[in-house]
Formats: structure tokens, sequence, C-alpha cells
């Protein structure tokens, strides 16, 4: 399956417009695995754990799932729509920015935007685990992961490429 | 980049450094990149800027506030930002091509490898690929925290965090809906008191 550029640019641009504080991974799930059929929910977990080993931010998963739907051109296409908008839109936010801050609803604002990004996060978790836990032992990879990554200062690239080696000797 | 000793002029408390240049900026967001495996990125940011002199920590926190309002990924909104204060239009499109650039080669890299075999992936590699996206959950949870915490301060804030996830995790509902709703009500919730 080869999607258009033009249609993958488009979806990704409106992806990154509905993600706050990061990776919507609930909507992400249900407009590229149940609507356009473009990824399998192995490939969104596949991906996703390729961005946490990534040098910088960890949604470059994106360049990974648009190379799916569409090869070079999807890959690049995917990459431009999730990035470029929101950074147009940071851009023009900072020099509006002077304004912004004697705004009284800016309080406000971020009082109900967090409840949201909070709601987002509780269901990426979730989306996140139907796809990439399939046994007792990665369940206990996940849980052993989190511990490590709240308790210690263990960089998290580490810990993840750890997980794959683990992973591989267990036979996943 | 080791700051040069400041010969005179040393009355000043403020440390006299070069300006941002455009190659200078997309250096920093270069370097900022590849330290920032396994995340951190504001944290990066942030030393990367000060000890240039380039901004000041009220200043990076203005910017790191701002960034967590706009949508999208945080660490690139953020680098749009800082681009756009130090340099401009011009500023913001460098900082962004610095962060990514590196990312952008490992994961093309990296997914030609394994998207592009002709007979799917190798047993081993499948099998530490969800090694790896187990761990992947571990990290989203701790990120998920502060977010958490701070949400779990407002006032009504939990109620309507364990809605949203309901609507979406749950009901799978459209999330523009959700977010619209959660918006109106979260603003009502917290309005501006006249008295202030």
């Amino acid at each position: 399956m080869t999607a258009e550029p033009l249609d993958i640019l488009l979806t990704f641009a409106r992806l990154g417009l509905v993600s706050f504080g990061g990776a919507n991974l609930p909507e992400i799930e249900r407009v590229l695995v149940e609507q356009k059929d473009w990824i399998t929910p192995q490939l969104l977990a596949n991906g996703f754990a390729l961005g946490q080993v990534m040098p910088g931010p960890n949604m470059l998963a994106m360049t990974h799932y648009g190379f799916a739907a569409g090869g070079w051109l999807g890959a690049f296409a995917a990459t431009l729509g999730f990035y470029g908008p929101t950074a147009l839109l940071s851009a023009a936010a900072m020099t509006a920015w002077q304004r912004l801050s004697r705004w009284r609803w800016l309080p406000s604002l971020r009082s109900a935007l967090l409840p949201f990004g909070a709601g987002v996060l509780l269901a990426g978790v979730l989306v996140l685990a139907r796809g990439s836990i399939h046994s007792p032992a990665g369940a206990l990879i996940a849980a052993v992961s989190f511990a490590l990554l709240w308790r210690t200062r263990v960089n998290a690239a580490l810990i993840v490429v750890g997980a794959a080696v683990l992973g591989a000797v267990l036979g996943l | 980049m080791s700051a040069p000793t400041t010969p005179a002029a040393s009355a000043a408390p403020a440390t006299p450094t070069p300006p941002p240049t455009p190659a200078g900026l997309l250096r920093l967001f270069v370097g900022v990149a590849l330290v920032g495996i396994g995340g951190g990125l504001p944290a990066h940011t942030r030393r990367a800027l000060t000890t240039r002199g380039w901004m000041t920590d009220a200043e990076f926190a203005e910017a790191y506030t701002l960034a967590q309002l706009t949508p999208g990924p945080n660490a690139v909104n953020l680098a749009a930002m800082i681009g756009a204060r130090l340099l401009g239009g011009g500023g913001a499109a460098l900082a962004v091509v610095g962060i990514l650039t590196p990312g952008l080669i490992a994961m093309l890299t990296v997914t030609v490898f394994t998207l592009g075999l002709p007979g799917g992936l190798p047993p081993a590699v499948q099998s530490g690929l969800r090694g790896a996206a187990c761990a992947a959950l571990g990290v989203m949870l701790t990120a998920a925290l502060p977010v958490l915490k701070v949400t779990a301060g407002i006032r009504f804030g939990p109620t309507l965090a364990v809605i949203t996830f309901l609507l979406l995790a749950v009901l799978r509902a459209d999330l523009l809906l959700v977010l619209a709703g959660t918006m109106i009500v979260g603003l009502i919730l917290h309005r501006p008191r006249s008295g202030e």
C-alpha cells in the first residue's frame, strides 16, 4: 500500500496540531491504524520504541510511520507535516508572548489544558501497552524499566537498548 | 566550547559572550539533539543557552511554559520559539532543522533497514524490538508523571483527566470534540475572578 504524499502531509499535519504535551498516541493510532490502515499496531509500537533511542525528539517515530505509508517521499511528508505547522505556530506565539503574558485568561487556559493533556497521556499509555505487551515477560520488562527510570537516573536510551537485548535473548 | 576568560570589563556581573549567530544557533541545537538521546531535551537546551549567555533562566522558563501551551512536540516547539526570539523567523527555521537532523538521519537509516527487508524482520530483531517497546512503555509512564502531578494540584484536574482518559481510551471518542469539551468546562471552572 502506497499512500499519496499530499494525503500523508495533511494527515500528519493534523496529528501534530492536535498533540498537546508531546505524543498523542490515541489519535495517532485511531487515524493511522484504524482509519487509514497505513500501519499495524505492531509497527506503531516498533516505531515508538525506535524513537526512544534516536538522538533528538522521541516522536521521530513519525518518520518511520511515514516511510511505511509511502516510502521515502512519505517519510519526508510525514516529518514535514508533523513538525512544520506546529513549529510555525510556536514561532508566531513567541513573538506575541509579551501581550499574552498579561492576558488574564492565560492561567485559566493552562488549568483547563493540563488535565486534558494528562488524560491524553494516560490513554496513550494504554494504546502503547496494547501494542507492545503480549506476554508476562514483556509486562515485567515494562514494570522494571519504569521502576528504574522513576527511582534512578539511568539514561532512558540505555534502558531501551538493554530491553531490546533482553527481548532478543528471551525471544519475546 | 570553553568560554574564553574575559580580559577587561569584568566589573559587570553579566558574562560578556559573543551574540548568537545563525551557524552558532544551528550548532547549539544539533548538539542538544545529540546529547538528548533518551529524552531530557528541554534540560539540555536550557544548559546550552545559559552557558552561552544567550538567555537567562527566567527567559527560558517563559519560553518553556509557552511551549507547553502550543500543540505539537514540546522540544521542537521550544527550539522554534528560542530560534525566533534570538534570530527571528530564520532563526526559528535553523533551530528546528538543527534539532531534527541528527535523529532524522538515524531514523531513516534504521527504517530503511527494518522496513525494507523483503522477507520481513529476522525473528531476533523483531524480538528485540518487542523488548524495546516494553521499555518504551516505561519511558512513556515516567514522562507522564510530572503532568499527572501538576494536574493533581489543579481543582477538578484529576476528574477532568479521568473523564478525558475514558472518552479517548474506552469510548474512542473524537479527540477534537473531547478537547473542545474539556476546554469549555475547564475555562468555566477556572474563569478569572473579577477581584484580581
